[in-house]
């Protein structure tokens, strides 16, 4: 029944499957700062080259990486779009009041269009191999250092897991509030804006007292198993570095490298 | 006040914000409105953070709802620290102006008038401007349109979902 589909991790078994989500993870923040050093259309080449060799080496379906893509397709047409026409510079081919194409418009409406469809690419390669509960697992992990200037890390990680567990729990939730409210004459879909408005409190309330009545007993759960507090714990779910993250990391660097001996200085 | 005071939390409420980021994180998924004007219903989330857990920890609900829903769905348009943190001033501006505080028309409007225009017209212009390198100029174009219209739905919903939810915490 419902169309939305949780989690987008498909399973494999391919390299990238073997790299430690946190490799993964924060090659996938620096990648979006790495593209930023191109600025040549030799170097975008070099980037596409190396997002598309990152795509192949998950061994997946080019279909999904299409299904990625798709959702932002208008935006990142309008996008470069708006790009063509904002951009001014380099030899001007039509112009009329503040719009105008020019070649440097042109160069800059497909770097625009590159560098967004490759972060997407190294994002969707980053969501599709690595399980969501690894991914959470990494962010605990970058989050560490913020334990120096006291934030409660293990306490963020505990409600970062707590939601993850129960995303699907109230998904499902949802959907037979709405039907149960819908089976007495509620209608979500119609109607003007006051209503409609309206229409999302017979949904909400009941969705925050059942999580209201749940966390009541989980957190009783929770004490009764011995829970005092995050400090002092062990963990059961450990990450391990492996040799594949070296290929991770190697694999990096190189493009690192090809960055800064092509661009334009 | 130290910072261990300040994020001092029992493990009840805890448990909750865990399951209102989880409410957060559904709602974001559905949509309102018609075939031209599409809202997601992710800023009720944000509302409910800030009015339930103030500023503190509703931001840090915030930050937390980005990182869950990109694991589970992915972060459309890339993994951006911006846009945790947009995620986090949302909750935040939410919590100044309703933690703790009876439901008045007036705070509604100025919040809401807030978080557009600092979250979603300027930062999240900024980082698309810093993520992808688009000028500035038409960041902004694309982005006003959306923004002069929905605010006004965002502020209707949020006063029955305001008045929705205080009924609920006096019950409890």
């Amino acid at each position: 029944m419902s169309k939305i589909l949780i989690g987008r991790y498909i399973s494999g078994n391919s390299l990238v499957y073997k790299m430690d989500p946190r490799g993964k993870l924060l090659a996938t923040i620096f990648f979006i700062l790495i593209v930023f050093m191109a600025n040549n259309p030799l170097s975008y080449l070099i980037v596409t080259v190396f997002s598309l060799v990152a795509v192949a080496a998950t061994k997946l379906k080019p279909k999904i990486f299409w299904d990625g893509v798709k959702p932002l397709i208008w935006l990142i047409l309008f996008t470069s779009f708006l790009q063509l026409f904002f951009t001014v510079g380099g030899k001007v081919y039509w112009r009329w009041t503040i719009f105008a194409v020019s070649s440097y418009g042109i160069e800059n409406a497909i770097f625009i269009f590159i560098r967004f469809t490759v972060i997407i690419l190294i994002s969707t390669v980053m969501t599709v191999t690595t399980m969501p509960l690894e991914i959470a697992d990494a962010i605990e992990w970058i989050l560490t250092p913020l334990k120096l200037i006291k934030v409660p890390v293990d306490k963020i990680a505990l409600v970062m897991s707590i939601a993850l567990r129960f995303v699907p729990t109230l998904f499902d939730e949802t959907f037979k509030i709405m039907n149960a409210q819908r089976s007495r004459g509620a209608d979500f879909n119609n109607g003007g804006l006051i209503t409609r408005a309206k229409a999302v409190t017979p949904l909400l309330v009941p969705l925050f007292i059942s999580s209201l009545e749940t966390a009541i007993d989980l957190s009783t759960a929770m004490e009764s198993r011995g829970y005092r507090g995050d400090e002092g714990r062990t963990k059961f779910r450990v990450l391990k570095w492996s040799k594949y993250d070296l290929v991770n990391l190697g694999y990096f660097a190189i493009l690192i490298v090809l960055l800064l001996v092509f661009r334009t200085h | 006040m130290t910072t261990k005071e300040m994020f001092k939390v029992e493990l009840r409420d805890l448990v909750l914000l865990g399951f209102v980021v989880a409410i957060k994180v559904v709602l974001s998924r559905f949509s309102l409105g018609t075939t031209v004007v599409h809202v997601s219903l992710g800023f009720i989330g944000s509302v409910m953070l800030g009015y339930l857990f103030g500023p503190v920890w509703g931001a840090i609900g915030g930050g937390i709802s980005d990182f869950v829903s990109s694991a589970l769905f992915g972060n459309q348009g890339g993994f951006f620290i911006g846009f945790t943190l947009s995620a986090m001033i949302g909750p935040l501006i939410y919590g100044l102006l309703f933690y703790k505080k009876p439901v008045k028309i007036w705070r509604i409007i100025l919040a809401t008038i807030l978080v557009t225009v600092v979250v979603n017209i300027g930062l999240n212009t900024l980082w698309v401007h810093l993520m992808y390198g688009m000028d500035l100029k038409a960041a902004l174009i694309q982005r006003i349109p959306k923004e002069t219209i929905v605010p006004w739905i965002e502020m209707v919903v949020t006063y029955f979902v305001l008045q929705a939810i205080s009924r609920v915490k006096i019950r409890r």
